[in-house]
């Protein structure tokens, strides 16, 4: 769970994780602009399939090119970047060895 | 060339009047007149709690509109926004800017409720 302040868009991104550190499911609720909603669905179809760290590379900027968003809604793009980076801190946090899969949320 | 001085004053004072007449306006208007730039960076799980209010309440004014839900909203975001006013003001007072800074970043996520609150009051 997110926020970007500067405009007070809120961004919900959680993923399933299996036990091989793969995002099987991931799924947005996003409270914003245009592009806010369409960064955070971009990134939640761009996590589906990759492994956590495979994930953590993917920056604003592929999403912000993907969209062709003008200047003025970059950070939409940079929010959904830190949406899936907090979904998958929070992720590594709860990672108990013992479970089979984790669905974390940020 | 008169007229056009008086419209370009007439224009500033209006933007000067309506900047101070909002708490939140004013408040940034202040930062930025003690140079401090309004908060840029991303909100994260440190204030997991405070989003996660913010998100409830965007999820209920996503719902179908309801006259009672939505007068307890509109009392609930009054409130709030009451309350981080008077905070604001005593970060100000006591110069704690850093204070007033994210006091006001959330001030502007009820900013944002308020307006979608007055959407969904227009009769569709």
């Amino acid at each position: 769970l997110v926020g970007a302040p500067a405009c007070g868009d809120v961004m919900k991104l959680q993923v399933e994780v299996d036990e091989n550190g793969r995002i099987v499911d991931a799924r947005f609720k996003t409270f914003g602009c245009g592009s806010a909603i369409a960064s955070s669905s971009l990134a939640t179809e761009w996590v589906k399939g990759k492994t956590v760290d495979e994930a953590l590379k993917i920056k604003n900027t592929d999403i912000a090119k993907e969209l062709c968003l003008p200047p003025v809604k970059l950070h939409c793009s940079m929010l959904a970047e830190d949406a899936i980076k907090a979904a998958l801190a929070d992720y590594k946090l709860k990672q108990d060895p013992n479970k089979e899969e984790s669905e974390k949320k940020a | 060339k008169e007229q056009y001085y008086s419209e370009q004053h007439s224009s500033l004072i209006n933007k000067a009047y309506q900047t101070l007449l909002n708490p939140l306006s004013r408040g940034l208007y202040l930062l930025e007149l003690n140079g401090v730039e309004p908060a840029q960076e991303t909100d994260c799980d440190a204030d997991s709690v405070f989003l996660m209010e913010i998100m409830e309440i965007n999820e209920k004014l996503a719902e179908p509109k309801n006259e009672n839900i939505l007068e307890e909203i509109e009392t609930l975001i009054k409130v709030k926004q009451e309350e981080l006013t008077k905070e604001v003001t005593a970060a100000f007072e006591r110069d704690d800017l850093q204070e007033a800074k994210k006091l006001l970043a959330k001030m502007k996520y009820f900013a944002n409720l308020e307006d979608k609150l007055k959407n969904k009051k227009i009769p569709s």
